[in-house]
């Protein structure tokens, strides 16, 4: 008796119609387990649900079976390629990480090479250029120090013979 | 990302044809009810079956009483443009043939809001202006006419 009461309440259409509270969700699932009658009613229910759907329903237009399985395929495809791919790279890595392991000893090591900017080429160009004009003058001046102080040297050795 | 392209299911063909010959004609009529556009019904049709069989185990050997719950109610979610639309329980709208005929305004009102556009009984009984019982009552006294009036 209390459970056709349970049956009428509309509480199984709020269920099947998908808007149940969570309570009265855990309350038809229950009830389901606990009555046959109620789940017999609640079954009825949803294959008529179904049934009216099917007296509302509209054919769809020829080829979108076609379509569907297109993008399905599609998809798969996709999904396929990404996991090959994923597989193939991550083998690669895998088996490279393990070769290097075997022939190579890991040492952490820093470039002895340095980018520099071409225009400094210029700058070194004429470094060197100045650097040579500066080393034929120091040379040169050397030179003529020397010849000068043989001259003074012999210079003071006329003037001390001129004295005596 | 990877591991969710990995647990990716994918559906036989056999299955992807039994599932479209049994569901694809009322998946269509309720998303024209949803939608009113037939063009854009017949392209979210192709999308939300498409995502469904990716998403959902189908086969003709699983619960079939369940699986047009589950559909319909995985379809109103990918429409959410559509049903979060502000339009209470529009009864003027063009629903497919079969069955509405036989509900008055407000059992028609009701039944599209909560069927079409999942809205809750609390929702329709503010909306409305009457108490939840009777959305509840209503509800089901549409839903019943209906079931008579298709011989069930």
């Amino acid at each position: 008796m209390e459970i056709n009461k349970i049956i009428e309440s509309g509480l199984m259409e709020t269920y099947v119609m998908g808007i149940a509270t969570e309570e009265e969700v855990q309350k038809v699932l229950s009830l389901k387990k606990e009555y046959p009658a109620f789940k017999a009613a609640l079954e009825q229910l949803e294959y008529d649900m179904e049934v009216l759907a099917q007296n509302m329903s509209i054919e769809p237009p020829a080829g979108t079976l076609a379509k569907i399985e297109q993008e399905i395929n599609e998809i798969q495809r996709q999904n396929q390629a990404v996991q090959n791919n994923f597989n193939s790279e991550y083998s690669y890595d895998k088996n490279h990480q393990e070769n290097k392991r075997e022939k190579y000893i890991e040492v952490e090591s820093e470039s002895n090479q340095m980018r520099v900017n071409k225009a400094w080429k210029w700058v070194f160009v004429a470094v060197f250029v100045l650097g040579k004009i500066f080393l034929a003058f120091a040379i040169y001046f050397y030179l003529e120090n020397r010849q000068i102080k043989e001259q003074i040297k012999e210079l003071k050795i006329e003037l001390k013979q001129k004295n005596r | 990302m990877f591991k969710a392209v990995l647990n990716n299911r994918s559906a036989e063909p056999k299955n992807i044809r039994w599932f479209y010959d049994q569901y694809a004609p009322m998946l269509l009529g309720y998303i024209n009810g949803i939608v009113q556009n037939p063009q854009k019904s017949e392209d979210h049709l192709v999308a939300i079956l498409t995502s469904f069989v990716k998403d959902v185990v189908v086969s003709p050997e699983k619960n079939r009483l369940n699986m047009w719950l589950e559909l319909r109610q995985y379809a109103q979610s990918k429409l959410t443009l559509y049903t979060a639309k502000d339009h209470p329980s529009n009864h003027n709208q063009s629903v497919p043939k079969g069955g509405l005929d036989v509900l008055d305004d407000l059992q028609k009102r009701i039944f599209c809001a909560v069927y079409y556009h999942g809205k809750s009984i609390q929702y329709l009984a503010t909306t409305i202006g009457c108490d939840e019982s009777e959305i509840r009552n209503q509800l089901k006294l549409s839903i019943d006419k209906m079931r008579r009036a298709s011989g069930n």
